[in-house]
């Protein structure tokens, strides 16, 4: 799956992926996917739970060598 | 005006003091109810910390103005964020330093019973609702199911000057990781355990099983190693001077151990009812029953240790009068609920068989504990 944009937050720690994704996610249109990548394990249950908050979807995630990466789509 | 930052000790003194505590949590809502800092006077509120990042005032409609409010999350990084955003809006705002993650290493020391010649002092790792034990008698230690968290003995130890001579664990621990091994590499004393719990080991220990009674100080110190399987099969319980009962996983202030976490969750459940209506009921009302574990601050007593009176405990837990045999497999057997995160990964850990980093044990601890069951 490809991103419309892809946000590289690999060795930061919590907050910032999140705030990271959040500030890319305002610059994306409605349908617009956001590809992230991230080494904190945090990430994995914070990103699913913001992006029903804010009203996006992920539509799919992976985990490889520590690195989680998520493909959100924007509300 | 500027965020204070607060680490696990100052948290428990201020929630200890008795004033009312305000905590927010800003973790997830799944971590969040799953795992959170309780406490009588603490008034908990969960607002995750993604909902900061929008200027949005009803996020902050539930917080009051002119009471301290404590950050938490996770490791530190999020809690700060949210205390500074506050602090900016004119909360006064502080927040846990390093987390749950420190919450979850957090011990403290509670003297049980002073009795002149013996001391006991039941250590409360709160955040995981493990229990473990320090008995002191002129100069020498015994210390029961000790945490991997070494150095909280030695210092406690340390401090009543005693030297640590006995280390045991009631039974092969499925919830945390035994410091047993590890303090007895550092002080030089015994590590005791039932040989049944350590089939495959790959880690020397004095069986437990050929000890009926230890004694150490000067002061006799008599302490009797009950069998009692159920939890486990090679669980027992040490009774102090017939007065206090070590009792591990087998009996808890709210109920019993679980019988499940060896796959044969019918056939340990025989072995619990022999061990409750054989044993246990043998043993004179008025002594105190000290776990290893608790499930809810209410099993705190107002002395501030984790303990009832054998008697108090048949009286409010209906399992320990049904002598039925089939109604209470059937209860013990059925009500077992989750299981505790990692147990087959800290089981072989405690066995000596797997080795790990310190921050891969604390990734597996992480949680909070689920070894003892509620029958409801």
């Amino acid at each position: 799956m490809n991103g419309d944009k892809v946000l590289d937050a690999k060795g930061l720690s919590c907050p910032m992926p999140v705030v990271r994704a959040k500030k890319a996610m305002d610059e994306l249109k409605s349908g617009q996917v956001l590809e992230l990548h991230t080494t904190d394990s945090g990430a994995t249950n914070d990103i699913p739970a913001w992006a029903k908050t804010a009203g996006h979807l992920v539509k799919e995630q992976s985990e490889e060598n520590g690195v989680y990466k998520f493909w959100i789509q924007k509300g | 005006m500027a965020v204070t930052k607060m680490n696990a000790k100052q948290l428990h003194d201020k929630i200890d003091s008795g004033q009312p505590v305000l905590l927010l949590d800003v973790r997830n809502q799944d971590d969040y109810n799953d795992w959170k800092i309780e406490g009588k006077n603490i008034q908990s509120v969960n607002i995750p910390y993604f909902e900061f990042l929008d200027e949005n005032e009803t996020t902050y409609k539930d917080l009051p103005k002119d009471a301290e409010i404590i950050v938490i999350c996770a490791k530190g990084g999020s809690a700060l964020m949210v205390a500074e955003l506050l602090d900016e809006k004119g909360y006064k705002a502080s927040y846990l330093e390093k987390g749950m993650l420190e919450w979850s290493q957090f011990y403290h020391p509670v003297t049980v019973a002073d009795d002149g010649d013996m001391k006991l002092f039941q250590i409360n790792r709160l955040a995981k609702g493990c229990l473990s034990y320090m008995v002191v008698s002129e100069g020498e230690a015994m210390i029961v199911d000790p945490n991997r968290h070494v150095e909280e003995y030695t210092s406690l130890a340390e401090k009543e000057n005693a030297n640590i001579v006995h280390i045991m664990d009631t039974h092969l621990h499925a919830d945390h990781i035994s410091g047993g091994q590890a303090l007895a590499n550092q002080t030089g004393a015994r590590y005791y355990i039932s040989s049944s719990e350590m089939q495959g080991a790959d880690m020397s220990f004095e069986p437990l099983e050929e000890h009926t009674e230890i004694r150490f100080g000067a002061v006799r110190v008599k302490i009797l190693t009950i069998p009692t399987p159920g939890h486990t099969p090679g669980s027992v319980s040490f009774l102090i001077n017939d007065k206090y009962l070590l009792s591990g996983d087998t009996l808890f202030v709210g109920g019993l151990g679980r019988p499940d976490l060896g796959g044969k969750a019918k056939e340990w459940a025989q072995s619990l009812y022999e061990t409750v209506f054989k044993k246990i009921a043998l043993l004179p009302e008025d002594i105190i029953v000290l776990p290893a574990h608790y499930a809810d601050i209410q099993e705190i007593n107002e002395k501030g240790f984790v303990g009832a009176t054998l008697g108090e405990i048949r009286r409010s837990n209906e399992i320990m009068r049904t002598e039925n045999r089939e109604q209470f497999t059937e209860k013990v057997a059925g009500t077992v609920g989750a299981t505790p995160p990692n147990y087959e990964e800290i089981v072989d850990i405690n066995r000596g068989v797997i080795k790990v980093t310190s921050d891969k044990a604390t990734e597996l601890e992480i949680g909070p504990n689920r070894c003892a069951v509620h029958h409801g």
